[in-house]
């Protein structure tokens, strides 16, 4: 089926609920191929292949929302459940949320496919050995490549009717020498041998830096640096909070500072960047159909706005940002500005501080104040008026979110492009400095 | 006619050079409620069904998943899994074997004594309202800045054909619901609360867990842990840890750890690894009081089955037992690297997902004490009734609970509240610091994710209240 089949079918399901009595439908049909190679102890632990057809419904009538996503067996079976919205939605009350699909724009479209990535799904084994290849200097290796092609298909009662079809390729690597181990990752929108070849030696470079007997650290406060890792996995939940829906849900360290407070360093952006082609995530409208724009979440420090669809901005007396999600505004994918600064010169910064490479399992206390905690893991090391002493052990970095944001003072000049188990959506970004975090251990 | 369908995937599969097939139909029917301050913000349905094929083509294992129904797409599917196998089998150092295992032939069902259909959609909706309408009004000088509550319903079917002779056909309803609610005190700040209440079966259920009642009580005691609570005490003192979190600690610190794919580093470079290494079954982990246990088979239970996705028939798997590391969980393939046999813990989330080691229901053994024996001994000490914020290393080591409602104990009584008390332990810390458990075993649900793509399967984590000597805790600053 060619891409804009699947927008007509889209338009076919909207008629068909508008038919059976609905006042508004919005219907987005994606069809996905991809192709991910899971490796551990440096061999091919599975090899997966996935084709997908997922359709996602929005019906109102009378303020009333039904929502439903299918993986249909076939596009007819999509009309089968029309069918039973309609009995659902004699006994659904009306949707605090509700307001009505926007009225379309303009989308100009981008270019998100790299047909190598197509060509390389076929046999995407040439790619693992280039990631095996580039650490066999490592005691064992274990990632996971994948590579994907999505059609994307949505039509609504408003008129709306788009197609866009993007490629997307993730590579992560995590490199074992004895127990000191490195990890990094890449994603974008197209294929770079030379960027996943990269990913590898990166990760095989942080191992080898934390080979040596690790040491624990005391409880403290510390300045740290974190890599793009970590930093990705960060933002990816300031990101989530920024969602207009989270802040309503009582899910967001924003729930209670409005657009142009300051919530960061000044010298700290974070932007959620839909129309970088190259971005993993990168988009050019949004599931209401409306396009979507670069835009700042926070500006040198400063809350700018709030994610939004039309819904969430009715409720905030304010516009769609492009962000939607039916329901869930969400960011496309993120990306902070660079400082100036070089590695090396940040970790000198320190006195006594810690540089961390990777970290997961990120879990909060308390959304609203943003407590939360989470693990360093492979590379990790303590610092000593600037210089690297040794490996440490698990450490956690325990503090809340908006004093880490406040008391970033430098940002690096490199950016990379992190996307992995523990960071989706994708992130582009520096290594970041800050000072007086804390930093906890087990205490027995 | 899904059976004919997955018999000729089998069929294809073999001839086209693999030495093992297997293909499984999955169906999810979901129904979703979701609430604000007891205001609908979206009802919602989904249905996910397809086939998911497994073959292993020269030591190589591919997988690939499809929910077109035709035998175009299935054929599709089957060639590509081999070939993609076939491709990669030059990458292998240690060819992947299953070992011989005992194969389910059975079909079986979770009966309901009210399904799902006896209740309407407004009927369901109202528990949310009730919810917001108790908690609301169970607070005095805080309020409640929001409270979002949700239903969810879904029924899982599947049909399981293997060419080593499985045959299981399935059908399991699942019940959860759920809260999350903020409090909010202009002088002490916020504190936010999130629980949930699933098991497998119909809406009975529901007169069990009773949430608008409980979410209200529980709404009334946080009030006064915001607005009342202390510190915790310096230094080491004795703690008692809540079901709930005991739960917790013993999914993360056993259930996880004995994971055999995460020990053998299959895992490594995404939920990560294990402390546990091959060749340390028989090794001490804690005293007496630490035996655990994962047991698919409960009845009402979250993580329910009686065949896993393998075909094997299920049973209890006693992890820790009595202080030692006793059995690690298996699929087929994890037990041929072992020299074991399979104890059914491959799981797969849906058809799009490779059946992969999962826990079901994992629990500490009970004890003997009631509550107030647990605390008659206590000079000075906290009890950790609830958390929120949790996490535990990639290797299932150093791990951290920060307690939610707790309260100090004074010479055997529950005094004042506590905030924020922060339980930082080794896996090995916590087991060996039991020095009492509780008789009364209590089960919480969850959804734990695991694997790439991540599959998020349901599961029940429990244990009795336990009494740990010599514990320092932290605060949060």
């Amino acid at each position: 089926m060619a891409c804009n089949s699947i927008s007509e079918a889209a338009e076919r399901l909207v008629q068909t609920a508008l038919g059976r009595g609905f006042e508004e439908a919005a219907v987005q049909i994606n069809r996905s191929n991809s192709v991910m190679v899971k490796l551990a102890n440096s061999e091919i632990s599975v090899v997966q292949r996935w084709s997908t057809l997922a359709v996602g419904l929005y019906l109102a009538k009378e303020g009333k929302i039904l929502l439903t996503e299918i993986h249909p067996a076939n596009l007819e079976q999509a009309n089968r459940l029309v069918e039973r919205a309609v009995s659902a939605a004699a006994q659904v009350r009306p949707s605090m949320l509700y307001a009505p699909l926007p009225e379309p724009a303009e989308v100009e479209p981008l270019d998100l496919v790299d047909s190598s990535v197509v060509k390389a799904m076929e046999d995407p084994s040439t790619l693992a050995e280039t990631l095996l290849s580039a650490t066999s200097a490592a005691d064992r290796v274990a990632g996971a490549l994948t590579l994907s092609y999505v059609e994307r298909g949505l039509a609504n009662s408003k008129g709306a009717k788009l197609e866009e079809a993007a490629t997307g390729v993730e590579a992560y690597l995590r490199v074992f020498i004895g127990e000191a181990s490195g990890q990094w990752s890449y994603g974008s929108r197209k294929l770079s041998i030379e960027n996943v070849k990269q990913t590898a030696e990166t990760a095989l470079e942080l191992a080898e830096m934390a080979k040596g007997e690790p040491k624990q650290i005391e409880p403290g406060v510390y300045d740290v640096v974190l890599s793009p890792m970590v930093v990705g996995n960060l933002m990816n939940l300031v990101g989530m909070m920024a969602s207009a829906l989270s802040v309503l849900m009582g899910s967001s360290m924003f729930a209670r500072t409005e657009p142009g407070s300051k919530v960061a360093s000044e010298k700290f952006s974070l932007i959620d960047a839909p129309r970088n082609s190259e971005l993993l995530g990168s988009a050019s409208f949004d599931d209401e159909g409306q396009p979507t724009q670069n835009k700042p979440i926070i500006e040198n420090g400063v809350l700018k706005t709030l994610l939004h669809n039309s819904k969430t901005a009715a409720k905030f007396g304010t516009k769609t940002t492009g962000n939607a999600g039916m329901m869930f505004p969400r960011a496309w994918t993120l990306s902070i500005p660079p400082g100036d600064s070089a590695l090396d010169e940040m970790v000198r910064e320190l006195k006594r501080g810690v540089v961390i490479t990777n970290n997961w399992y990120t879990r909060l206390q308390n959304y609203v104040e943003g407590i939360f905690s989470t693990i360093a893991r492979d590379a990790a090391f303590y610092v000593e008026n600037g210089e690297i002493k040794h490996p440490v052990t698990r450490i956690r970095v325990a503090d809340r979110l908006p004093k880490l944001l406040s008391n970033i003072e430098l940002l690096g000049r490199d950016l990379y492009d992190i996307s992995w188990w523990e960071v989706n959506p994708a992130v582009r970004a520096p290594y970041i400095m800050a000072r007086g975090i804390g930093i906890s251990r087990p205490f027995v | 006619m899904q059976e004919d369908l997955l018999q000729k995937c089998l069929d294809l599969a073999l001839r086209l050079g693999a030495s093992y097939s297997e293909a499984r139909y999955h169906r999810h029917i979901q129904t979703s409620i979701f609430t604000r301050n007891g205001e609908m913000v979206g009802y919602g349905e989904a249905l996910k069904e397809g086939v998911g094929i497994r073959v292993i083509v020269d030591g190589a294992l591919g997988f690939s998943a499809t929910n077109s129904l035709d035998w175009s797409s299935a054929e599709e599917a089957v060639k590509r899994a081999v070939k993609l196998a076939k491709a990669h089998s030059k990458l292998m150092k240690n060819p992947i074997k299953f070992a011989d295992a005992r194969m389910g032939r059975a079909k079986y069902e979770v009966a309901c004594s009210k399904p799902f259909d006896s209740l309407d959609i407004e009927g369901k909706h109202s528990i949310l309202v009730e919810t917001w309408d108790r908690v609301k009004g169970s607070v005095k000088d805080a309020k409640v800045m929001t409270l979002t509550a949700r239903y969810g319903e879904e029924i899982e079917e599947k049909t399981l054909i293997n060419s080593d002779g499985a045959y299981v056909v399935s059908r399991i309803p699942r019940l959860s619901v759920g809260y999350n609610f903020v409090l909010l005190h202009p002088q002490k700040g916020t504190l936010q609360r999130s629980r949930a209440f699933g098991g497998s079966g119909g809406l009975e259920q529901l007169d069990a867990w009773r949430m608008p009642e409980k979410a209200a009580e529980e709404a009334e005691r946080l009030e006064r842990v915001l607005l009342e609570g202390v510190e915790p005490p310096k230094g080491p003192i004795d703690v008692i840890v809540g079901s709930e979190i005991v739960g917790l600690i013993v999914h993360e610190s056993c259930g996880h750890p004995s994971e055999a794919d995460r020990i053998w580093g299959r895992e490594a470079a995404q939920a990560g690894m294990s402390f546990i290494k091959p060749g340390m079954l028989g090794q001490r982990i804690g005293g007496k009081y630490a035996t655990v246990i994962d047991d698919p088979t409960i009845p009402g239970s979250y993580g329910f089955y009686l065949y896993d996705d393998e075909g094997v028939p299920a049973r209890a798997r006693y992890l820790y037992k009595e202080g030692m590391i006793n059995e690690h969980l298996h699929n087929r393939w994890t037990a041929s690297v072992f020299g074991t046999t399979s104890n059914a813990a491959a799981r797969a989330m849906d058809h799009n997902s490779e059946p992969i080691i999962r826990m079901a229901n994992t629990y500490l053994a009970p004890g003997d004490y009631t509550f107030e024996e647990l605390l008659e001994e206590v000079k000075l000490g906290v009890y950790m009734g609830s958390y929120m914020e949790w996490n535990i290393d990639d290797i299932r080591w150093g791990q951290r609970y920060v307690g939610l409602e707790c309260y100090l104990v004074e010479n055997g009584n529950l005094t004042k509240p506590v905030r924020n008390p922060v339980l930082e332990v080794t896996t090995k810390s916590f087991y060996s610091s039991i020095d009492a458990a509780g008789k009364e075993l209590r089960f919480e649900p969850g959804t734990c994710g695991k694997g790439e793509p991540s599959q998020g399967v349901p599961v029940w984590f429990g244990g009795p209240d336990v009494r740990l000597r010599g514990i320092p805790l932290g605060v949060v600053g």
